[in-house]
């Protein structure tokens, strides 16, 4: 699972709180990091799609980068480039994702992240 | 560049652009306009013909563009059309044509000194090659002073006989020299064809019994208008075919499944070995295990594109998370390595299935963005008011692919922009509800009641 993936996931558990419910922190992270195809146009349309505040703590969290807290006005090719690495190139093999709000952990497995919920979770 | 732009369909002809003829397969022929129609959104290229002139029992099709770029522009990509052609007479017949362009010198004067070719082709008769070249002796004429070059020449002409679709009385004999019309022109380029035999699945190392054949998979990525930096899910994913074929036009894609089996694959083999076998890793991003009916997605419009095939049952079985009150629950949700058990699921009715789909698409894809999908349907039993419409979609377009007493049918939807709720081409319907009781529900308890026995799904 990259970071742009765990950007885009919540907990959907019945009865989570909607204002815990993300993002799933990760907990046991093993990382790999592999190659993405660098789009210029598609990084640009990601950004305002992202939680900005999500992916800056995320990869300083994981150790994978310093982004600035702020996006930045100007949104020149390098800053561009180190989006694309972390939300793309950086993969989260082995880890379990945990919700704050209720507790489900949703584990990743060879990349995989399972986010199926047991029947009386729904 | 603008993605469905809301001017959607065909537009009439003006006469005040050149004309060119469009060779069609002769494959999935309620495809072929759909296709075309979306390629000139894609490629911004101006395209008009009319509707009226159109037949899925002829491969040949009359059109108007601005100019011979965008002619080539429009068919690039497309998997059914064959050639493009930029015509220089349609008639009834041969020596028709012969007469109109002999003494077209404004015609002729770009190839004086090309090297040339002919191609000679026809529908609903087989010109043996010795009346192929009959055929292009009278051509003769023309003040071409170039030499013949088979192999790479610099202009090749084309000249097609279509002699009608073969009705059963007639059999396979056809009088010859009784075309019901010829055209002639200049060859200006192929469509995409031979990108089918790359994404054949006898090639392909990792399958499943419901992978999609290369061809409706490559249609699929044109009818979503996928293009560089497009961002595309598939949200029954299986094995992964439209990652690929999406990916294939420049789509960063990504997919989700409540069967994770599939996702993961064995014996090494899975959606990402596919992606590394077509070279296409750099753009098939992630997988995720989760259920349509309760699934995961931060709430935001995200995708340029949803594409997808969803589980009718038959083979791959429907389901989503739920309570089965016939399976006694597990004593505890993990199983003894610490992994949680698979949760218990019930059937996933194929109308819910498509009512859901929809109504996530309305809320995950971008505005002017695509949902294109597979409807299952029982032939006898479908009417028009099966498709479900939306208020925040468009209907684009509807292909059937008939099995005999089942079909499926190829949706494609399009993703008002901003508040213009229910304007547009499918206004006759408002905002009524789909068909009561519409053809496709309990599609599998129909499918195995009147369809069992048909192999080819």
């Amino acid at each position: 699972m990259r970071l742009i993936t765990h950007n885009m996931l919540q907990c959907h558990a019945k009865g989570c709180d909607p204002s815990q419910s993300y993002p799933l922190e990760l907990k046991e992270v093993q990382l790999e990091s592999l190659d993405a195809e660098y789009s210029e146009d598609f990084i640009r349309r990601l950004i305002p799609k992202l939680d900005w505040n999500v992916l800056v703590h995320t990869a300083f969290a994981l150790g994978v980068a310093e982004l600035p807290k702020e996006l930045p006005d100007v949104q020149d090719e390098a800053f561009l480039r180190k989006v694309h690495q972390v939300a793309l190139e950086t993969r989260v093999k082995e880890a379990q994702m945990v919700c704050n709000g209720c507790g489900h952990v949703y584990p990743i497995k060879d990349g995989v992240p399972n986010m199926l919920l047991q029947d009386n979770e729904v | 560049m603008k993605v469905g732009n809301g001017d959607l369909g065909p537009k009439p002809l003006k006469f005040t652009m050149p004309t060119y003829l469009i060779h069609f397969a002769q494959f999935h022929m309620e495809f072929r306009l759909p296709e075309l129609d979306s390629l000139a959104i894609l490629e911004a290229v101006e395209l008009r013909y009319d509707p009226a002139a159109y037949s899925n029992d002829s491969p040949f099709m009359l059109v108007e563009i601005p100019n011979d770029d965008d002619a080539r522009k429009l068919v690039k990509r497309s998997i059914l059309v064959k050639h493009i052609v930029r015509l220089w007479a349609e008639s009834p017949t041969l020596e028709d044509i012969l007469e109109t362009i002999k003494d077209a010198r404004e015609l002729h004067a770009p190839y004086l000194k090309s090297s040339f070719k002919f191609i000679v082709a026809a529908f609903g008769y087989t010109i043996e090659l010795d009346e192929q070249i009959s055929r292009i002796e009278r051509f003769s004429f023309l003040p071409f002073e170039g030499p013949i070059d088979l192999k790479n020449p610099d202009v090749t002409f084309a000249y097609y006989e279509d002699y009608g679709k073969p009705s059963a009385q007639e059999g396979a004999v056809r009088e010859a020299n009784k075309p019901k019309r010829v055209f002639f022109g200049v060859l200006l380029a192929s469509g995409n064809r031979g990108v089918v035999t790359t994404y054949d699945l006898k090639k392909r190392k990792y399958l499943g019994t419901t992978s999609m054949d290369a061809e409706l998979s490559l249609v699929m990525a044109n009818q979503a208008l996928v293009r560089l930096g497009s961002f595309v899910l598939d949200p029954f994913v299986g094995t992964g075919s439209f990652l690929m074929t999406c990916a294939h036009f420049g789509a960063f894609t990504m997919g989700a499944d409540i069967d994770g089996r599939q996702i993961r694959g064995k014996d090494r083999r899975n959606i990402q070995s596919n992606a590394v076998q077509y070279g296409l890793t750099g753009r098939v991003l992630d997988n995720v295990v989760c259920d349509l009916a309760h699934h995961p997605w931060r709430i935001q419009p995200v995708w340029d594109a949803i594409v997808c095939d969803p589980p009718y049952g038959v083979r791959a079985g429907a389901k989503k998370i739920g309570n089965n009150p016939k399976i006694k629950p597990p004593p505890t949700v993990l199983k003894s390595n610490g992994e949680p058990r698979y949760p218990q699921t019930v059937p996933y009715e194929m109308n819910d299935v498509i009512v859901d789909l929809i109504d996530f698409a309305a809320t995950f894809l971008v505005p002017g963005g695509r949902l294109v999908y597979w409807l299952p349907t029982v032939t006898d039993e479908y009417v028009p008011e099966d498709v479900p419409i939306h208020p925040k979609f468009k209907l684009v377009a509807n292909s059937e692919q008939n099995f005999g007493k089942w079909a499926r049918r190829l949706i494609t939807m399009e993703k008002l922009r901003g508040d213009e709720e229910l304007v547009g081409v499918d206004l006759e319907r408002g905002a009524e509800p789909a068909t009561a009781v519409p053809a496709h529900s309990k599609f599998r308890t129909k499918y195995f009641e009147c369809v069992r026995g048909v192999e080819n799904l």
